[in-house]
């Protein structure tokens, strides 16, 4: 047992099947990317709060954090868990198993390129992720790798019978590559100032609701019925939550260019169709808590049940929050505020890292053959991920809404109309104290960041040896 | 050769996986791992573990059963299975006769490749509404318009103050809100200035009419709350250039309004 403990990380890659092996390396460098984009995401929040004493600016690290996060962190470990589970539906090998690898390789390094483009000044500056077209446009190519492989797999699928998840997997994959397609179309040099900012939050908002949570609660689904060896409650209501989170996409992104612009139609069908995100994300908590219905006392021994429900219902909490400020008595004093950076904070960083781990505790201890490091380590990681994720909502979201407030209470006194800039002064305290008790939420929720990544470190360099589940050929065991 | 390699070989499974699952088996077995290696290595099978593995079933998801299975019916043989590598050749003990429990990781059949045509056709209307949709030029009023005819010098400066981030605090985008009132004319759909989507400073829309060039530079040089950048000087002139002549109410700076 003792020599098994002194393995290191690249001999356990070197065991189990090549599609374990992918998925395990995912997982890895995307728990990498997670630390740089928390650091990158504090580092922002702080110079909000404290601008003056920041070398970098909000501006270049907000767009720098985007990147590690949504493209190092959530679309690599999600991508890992999309190589992991389809096998297991499919019946079938993965496709392109290389492909798959050199895949990795193009997001991990094309993310790299593209902090090195920002912080040097080569990024282009557009949100979310402010890269230049020479690092757009293979980063486009390179997204469509897990969505071949996918398709690839599926047509030699041996199981006829799918699986919820299955379609979550196939959505995610293929909406992931579409929109930043879509995002990079209408971001042409010919296009107008209105489809820019459209074509930002369109991709930005869907890449949370049609690829992050739409993944993420698909693995969900297959941790929890495989980790509790129960049926779903309702593949119905799945369809529900999987039909809903594809339909929202756009519409809580819209919202936040509420009276701007843009058509006046925008405002009222982004209120209406953005209400979307929060029927897909009840739907999909809704149908996992009737699945744990007898299985509650487990819950607390079960890392990966507990993430994934933790995950489901932090999403709830936030697509409900967007889904208001959608509305026009809302937007008129949320829109433009922090109040959109609260929902994005704590979606790309604590949903993501939630429902992330749900599907990595339950599926790196069978690909590694390594117990999860622990479980005690595993329930403080979920506590500081909470702590912090509702500390930033909260906080960040109540000093969006005071500078709305501030910005409305200073037009009707004519405070501003002099200069215009009068009221950074007129929110006082009140916002800057708000801000600041953001950015102690937010230390929070980077240890819970700093914990997930702990345990999959842990688990491959320290996890106690237990069985390992290897995919192996029908003609490899007949042997 | 030691037995791990001979093991190893005979099984065709590398070596750090062997020796895990030898481990593994010999922690549940109380033996030691040497045994377990050298009978692996001999070709022996090993005695069935006392507590079934918990991956040394095949998944239950591959275990497709036939569309009527309401009882035990015979299990198609997938393509995949999972198995404890270290045991490949052992045989199942017969397991006694219980009630059927269907695997739960499988649901009704169906053709993923609708879902996969669904989705993309969705994308597309998604796309379509969502953004095309709204990006579509608006007639405005012959009266007015937000279209700004920026000098050379102050197009690059636009292309400055994207690539510094500005866009990332600023708004350039006056709404028709209460809270905008005194911010300067409302910005229509025909602006060529960068709308932004926070407004953590200022609105910049107008601000050409109401900070002087000279100011300017000091607040982006770092003036006050405001962070400074270390910009060229050409770039910062372009700069300043472009928020200068972002004036669209024709105010003069310093005038009153």
């Amino acid at each position: 047992m003792a020599d098994t403990r002194t393995a290191d990380i690249r001999t356990l890659l070197g065991g189990g099947s090549p599609e374990d092996r992918l998925s395990v390396t995912h997982l890895l460098v995307g728990a990498g990317f997670l630390i740089v984009g928390g650091i990158l995401q504090l580092l922002s929040l702080m110079a909000l709060r404290f601008a003056y004493l920041f070398p970098i600016s909000y501006g270049r690290l907000e767009p720098a954090a985007n990147l590690s996060l949504i493209i190092g962190f959530a679309t690599i470990s999600l991508v890992g868990g999309v190589y992991y589970v389809l096998p297991r539906l499919t019946g079938a090998r993965l496709a392109m198993v290389r492909f798959g690898g050199l895949g990795l390789l193009g997001m991990a390094g094309l993310t790299v390129l593209g902090l090195l483009a920002i912080f040097l000044g080569f990024g282009d500056g557009d949100q979310p992720l402010g890269l230049p077209w020479w690092l757009d446009i293979p980063l486009a190519g390179v997204l469509f790798v897990p969505a071949l492989m996918t398709v690839a797999t599926i047509r030699q699928r041996v199981e006829q019978r799918s699986f919820v998840t299955l379609w979550f997997v196939i959505g995610g994959v293929v909406w992931l590559p579409l929109l930043y397609v879509g995002y990079l179309l209408a971001d042409v040099p010919a296009a107008s100032s209105v489809a820019v900012a459209y074509s930002q939050t369109f991709f930005s908002s869907g890449f949370v609701t049609m690829v992050l949570v739409t993944l993420g609660s698909g693995l969900t689904y297959y941790t929890v019925v495989k980790e509790l060896d129960v049926p779903l409650a309702s593949r119905q209501l799945a369809l529900v939550g999987f039909w809903s989170l594809g339909f929202a996409a756009v519409w809580w992104g819209a919202a936040q260019l509420l009276f701007g612009p843009g058509p006046a139609w925008v405002a009222g069908v982004a209120a209406a169709l953005g209400l979307a995100w929060p029927i897909g994300a009840i739907a999909n908590a809704s149908n996992v808590t009737m699945t744990l219905e007898g299985s509650w006392s487990d819950l607390g021994e079960n890392p990966s049940v507990l993430s994934g429900l933790l995950g489901l219902y932090l999403t709830v909490g936030v697509a409900v929050v967007a889904a208001l400020a959608g509305f026009r008595s809302i937007g008129a004093v949320a829109s433009l505020t922090a109040f959109w950076e609260a929902i994005e904070y704590v979606a790309l960083s604590g949903v993501s890292v939630l429902l992330v781990s749900a599907m990595s505790f339950s599926a790196l201890p069978r690909m590694s053959g390594r117990e999860l490091e622990t479980a005690r380590k595993a329930r403080r990681f979920q506590r500081l991920t909470i702590t912090g994720s509702v500390g930033v909502l909260v906080s960040l979201g109540a000093a969006g809404l005071l500078s709305g407030y501030s910005w409305i209470g200073g037009a009707n006194s004519a405070a501003f109309v002099p200069v215009g800039e009068g009221w950074q002064t007129a929110l006082g305290t009140s916002y800057t104290t708000l801000l600041f008790v953001a950015v102690l939420f937010g230390l929070v929720l980077f240890a819970g960041l700093g914990g997930y990544a702990s345990i999959l470190f842990g688990t491959l360099t320290r996890g106690r040896a237990i069985p390992q589940e290897v995919l192996v050929s029908r003609e490899m065991g007949d042997e | 050769m030691s037995d791990l390699s001979a093991a190893a070989a005979a099984l065709g499974i590398p070596e750090p996986l062997v020796q895990r699952s030898a481990a593994a088996r010999a922690a549940q077995l109380g033996v030691s791992v040497d045994e377990i290696l050298a009978q692996w290595a001999g070709g022996q099978a090993v005695p069935a573990a006392t507590a079934p593995a918990p991956a040394a079933q095949p998944e239950p998801e591959t275990a497709e059963p036939t569309p009527e299975a309401a009882a035990p019916a015979p299990v198609a043989t997938p393509d995949v299975v999972i198995e404890v590598p270290g045991a490949p050749a052992e045989p199942a003990p017969a397991q006694p006769a219980g009630p059927y429990k269907p695997p739960v990781l499988v649901g009704a059949k169906d053709n993923p490749m609708t879902v996969l045509a669904g989705a993309v056709g969705l994308f597309v209307i998604v796309f379509l509404v969502g953004l095309i949709g709204p990006s579509i030029p608006t007639d405005i009023p012959g009266a007015r318009t937000s279209h700004i005819d920026y000098s050379e010098a102050a197009l690059h400066g636009q292309q400055v103050y994207l690539v510094a981030g500005c866009a990332a605090c600023h708004t350039q985008m006056v709404r028709p809100v209460v809270a905008d009132v005194g911010l300067g004319p409302v910005t229509l759909n025909d602006t060529n200035q960068v709308l932004g989507t926070r407004r953590f400073g200022p609105d910049l829309s107008d601000v050409g009419s109401r900070v002087a060039a000279g100011q300017i530079e000091a607040i982006i040089g770092g003036l006050g709350d405001h962070p400074g950048h270390d910009l060229g000087e050409e770039d910062m002139s372009d700069l300043v250039a472009y928020l200068a002549e972002s004036n669209t109410s024709g105010g003069q700076p310093g005038a009153e309004s």
